[in-house]
Formats: structure tokens, C-alpha cells, sequence
């Protein structure tokens, strides 16, 4: 991030609340004093229709739901319209899903819930403006002719801009996410999501392909996950909506395995459905571990119409959920033996791990010693999720 | 990674050896579309001397598994490794891709 650093943004605000201006301005000043940021405002969907017609320069809307004139879903459909470069960020009430899934599903690029913590927009917003750099790099490197390595380059940093950068964790449980970057090829992602009455997505993926056109795909699938994620509560009709959508128009045969959970803290329960990737493992307090059960599925984007299979487990307190990609089963050493389920899954007989963070780094570093310097083929990434307890 | 083809009446038949990866996903796509004819009823893939797929290979597969089913021929694959059956399954290929014990099983199921 420190090369974009220098770079000045403008962002349009769409609040019909009066105290959001000063609010912003305040809270944001340090932003706005160093250059980075310049705010102008709008009360409703229709004022700020007229300040996009009127200047150019705005890169991002963040935009409040219930407006009168025009409200936010209806000017999320005219932005897309009317520049679909710019990217927008909903502001909704805590556990308005159907709005924000509707939101989602009309190109909003994320979400933030009220009250606003400042923080937490101020990450959003960097992550979304990230994202729409990388994303116009994509679109005129895909349109002229650049060399391999520039190309790889985009893709890489589209790739890095939809990953997620704080871990939801809360009372019983946290998560957390890693990737480790193939030098050229890859297509990994994962996201985290917080859903409806307290419970939390969590999505790992795997992208067919390389290359800017692979990134784009990835974006979409990304978007798309996250949409029908909020709208959705069975992981099996999630994939289920996700794969008719990118099997749509598809004409590149570029496909995605994803392994989609819902974890309920308040329960342990754990349901997921699995669109062609690898099974997750769930490692026990005392070090002993289980492989979740197969569930009926084909990768994404291959094939409309198909069905997804729901699974159900249980996280007693102290499990850890680890999700994956092949490239940490696959990771090879200097004799092209694979590090496989069979050393996966012995990462943890010395001891359960005592976070996520700590799981995830654990399996990072057993890749890590048993490949001994061997050059990485593919992303490799990790997700966790631990239930806290005795 | 290698690419052995030959013919049986209507049929073509590849085999595979060593690895397909990102890294020459590209020479696979265009040696496997260079050897394919409009007259083909049926490709089958042997693979039992196939090391590793990773899924810039698949995509090469479902790239030709579409174009085949426009003219009305199979794709077909047979001898599967251990490993490379367990990346088939994992993935929900085996279900895009019928795949058969040996190449004579394979030739079986195109003659029905």
C-alpha cells in the first residue's frame, strides 16, 4: 500500500442525517488533512446523481439505505449505469441482510453496518479503493497488449485486494486468514463474512487459470459468494446460486472450487456444502483430528443447474476448523514429494493449537520446513476458525 | 508433460504422461485441440502414466469436453492413477469426464 500512498482520493457521502458531514470530517481529518482523502456530500440519491453527472473525479460512493427521493439501492443500480469504474460501499442497519444482500447483488463492492465505527470504514474504504485500482489496471492491461509479467502483476494485485484484513472473532470464537502467493500462478481466495443473528461465513476458493481474465473471474466469484452469502442461510443453495450465476456466460471454461461454512458460535454447529475442493479438517483439543465428511458437489461455473449437498458437524470448544487449498497439500519438496492430508492432518499431534492465528501459522510453517526451499507452484492458503473453550 | 496420440476408426486416443500444471497448461490445450478432428465420435484420455492435474489442466479438459459436446462427440478418460482418480473425484470432474478402468473399457462404452 505505501506506493498508493501519495495518491489523493474524492468520495462522495449520501446521508440524509445532517450530523454525518461534520461527523465525517472530523472523523476523518487526519485522512483529509494529509491529502488522501476530499469529501463532498449529498442528502439523497438524486443530489448525488447530480454531483456524479457534475464532476468526474469522484472515485467512491458510500452511501446510507433509506433516503427520501431516492434511496441507496436505487442509486446503486444508476451508478453501475452510469460508471461502472466507480465503487460503492453501503451503510445499513446492523442485520439488514435483504437490503444488503440487494446491495450486493447490484455491484456495491461491501458493506458497513450502523452505528459507524470510523475505523472500520476507514479500513473498508482503503480496501475498496485498493480494489478499484487494481480493477482498472485489469481492465486496460486486458485491453492492450502488456507483457506476461505485467499481467501476473495485475492479477496478483487484484488477487490481494479481495482478501479480507481483519478477522471477525467474538465471544467463543475467532478466525483467521493467510495466503502465500505463487510467483506465477494462482488463482486462491478467501473471505469472511458476518451474517445474519451472529453467524459467520467463511469461504476458501481456488481459481482455474491465470492471468487478468482469471483475476476478473475471481472478482466476480468473490462478489457473488458474498452476495448470495448474506441472502442465503444453507451453504448447499449458496453454492447452488453461485455456480448458475458464473455458469451463465461462461465461454472461457474457467471455473472456481469453493468450500462454503456457516458456523453458528452460539452452538458450534457447523454446516458447509463444497463445490470440488479439498475437506476441511477438524483438529480436536487433544491433538486427534477428523476430515469432514464428503459432500455432493462439482467445482463452480462448470456446469448450471447443479445441486450442492449441506454437511453438518459440530465444533466442540477447543476444535479448530482448518480450511485450505491444494497448494498446501500439494506444496512439493526438492524430490516433487507432496507434503499431503496424511502430514496435514499430523500438525497438530504435539498439541493443539491455542488460536487461530496460532493454527494457521503453525500449518504455514510446517509447509514451510518440509518443502526446505523448493519453489512454490501455487497460493497456498489457509483459513481457521477456533471454538475458545475449556 | 507428454502427448502420445493415435487413432482407432473414429476415435482418438491420447495419452498422457508426466505433469500438467500451470506451467505448460497452455502446450496441453493446443497439442490436445491440434489432434482432434471434426470426424471424432471419441477422445479418451489414458492417463495411466499421468503424474499430476493441477486445475489449469482441468480447465484445459472442460475447454475440450464443451467443444466436443458441440459436435456431438465423448471426451473419455481412463487409468487413472490413485492420485490423479483422487483430483477427478475431489473435484467433481469424474462427473463432466466418465472415466473407465482401462482403455478397453473406455472403447467399450463409446461402441453403445
Amino acid at each position: 500500500m505505501s506506493e498508493s500512498e501519495s495518491e489523493s482520493y474524492k468520495i462522495l457521502v449520501v446521508d440524509d442525517e445532517p450530523d454525518v458531514e461534520p461527523l465525517m470530517l472530523q472523523r476523518m481529518r487526519r485522512h483529509i488533512r494529509s491529502g488522501r482523502y476530499s469529501f463532498v456530500f449529498a442528502q439523497n440519491g438524486i443530489e448525488a446523481l447530480e454531483v456524479l453527472n457534475n464532476d468526474a473525479e469522484i472515485d467512491m460512493v458510500v452511501s446510507d439505505i433509506n433516503m427520501p427521493r431516492m434511496d441507496g439501492l436505487t442509486l446503486l443500480s444508476q451508478i453501475s449505469e452510469l460508471n461502472p469504474d466507480l465503487r460503492a460501499v453501503i451503510v445499513s442497519a446492523y442485520g439488514d441482510m435483504k437490503n444488503i444482500r440487494t446491495a450486493m447483488n447490484r455491484g456495491a463492492f461491501d458493506f458497513v453496518t450502523k452505528p459507524l465505527d470510523f475505523d472500520d470504514l476507514q479500513v473498508t474504504i482503503e480496501r475498496t479503493l485498493e480494489n478499484m485500482k487494481a480493477w482498472k489496471e485489469a481492465l486496460s492491461s486486458r485491453d492492450k497488449l502488456v507483457s506476461l509479467q505485467r499481467e501476473l502483476d495485475v492479477a496478483s494485485q487484484m488477487q490481494q485486494s479481495i482478501l479480507p484484513t481483519q478477522f471477525p472473532r467474538g465471544d467463543g470464537f475467532e478466525t483467521f486468514g493467510s495466503m502465500e502467493p505463487a510467483r506465477n500462478v494462482g488463482g486462491d481466495f478467501f473471505d469472511v463474512v458476518l451474517l445474519d443473528d451472529g453467524q459467520i461465513g467463511l469461504a476458501i476458493a481456488d481459481v482455474s487459470g491465470k492471468g487478468v481474465p482469471a483475476a476478473l473471474f475471481m472478482m466476480s466469484s468473490r462478489t457473488l459468494l458474498k452476495g448470495s452469502a448474506i441472502g442465503l442461510t444453507e451453504p448447499g443453495k449458496v453454492l447452488r446460486e453461485v455456480n448458475n450465476l458464473l455458469a451463465e456466460d461462461n465461454e472461457s471454461a474457467m471455473f472456481v472450487t469453493v468450500l462454503y461454512a456457516v458456523y453458528d458460535p452460539a452452538t458450534g454447529h457447523l454446516s458447509y456444502a463444497n463445490g470440488g475442493h479439498n475437506l476441511p479438517v477438524i483438529f480436536h483439543g487433544d491433538g486427534s483430528c477428523i476430515v469432514l465428511p464428503y459432500t455432493e458437489g462439482l467445482a463452480l461455473a462448470v456446469l448450471a443447474g447443479m445441486e450442492f449437498d449441506t454437511g453438518e458437524v459440530t465444533l466442540a470448544p477447543g476444535d479448530t476448523l482448518v480450511l485450505y487449498t491444494d497448494g498446501v497439500t500439494e506444496a512439493m519438496d526438492a524430490e516433487n514429494v507432496e507434503f499431503g492430508m496424511e502430514r496435514l492432518q499430523a500438525v497438530f499431534a504435539s498439541g493443539a493449537p491455542e488460536s487461530a492465528e496460532a493454527a494457521n501459522e503453525a500449518v504455514f510453517a510446517a509447509v514451510r520446513e518440509f518443502v526446505a526451499g523448493a519453489p512454490q507452484s501455487d497460493d497456498i492458503t489457509c483459513l481457521t476458525l477456533r471454538r475458545i473453550g475449556a | 508433460m507428454e502427448l502420445k496420440t493415435t487413432r482407432e476408426g473414429t476415435n482418438l486416443i491420447v495419452d498422457m504422461e508426466g505433469r500438467v500444471d500451470g506451467t505448460n497448461a497452455m502446450d496441453f490445450q493446443s497439442a490436445l485441440e491440434g489432434a482432434i478432428q471434426q470426424s471424432d465420435q471419441g477422445v479418451i484420455m489414458d492417463m495411466g502414466q499421468l503424474q499430476y492435474i493441477s486445475s489449469a489442466g482441468l480447465r484445459v479438459i472442460l475447454l475440450v469436453a464443451k467443444s466436443l459436446q458441440k459436435q456431438n462427440a465423448k471426451l473419455l478418460g481412463c487409468a487413472l492413477s490413485e492420485s490423479v482418480r483422487e483430483i477427478f473425484a475431489i473435484s467433481g470432474f469424474d462427473k463432466i469426464v466418465p472415466v473407465h478402468d482401462s482403455r478397453a473399457d473406455a472403447l467399450k462404452a463409446l461402441e453403445d
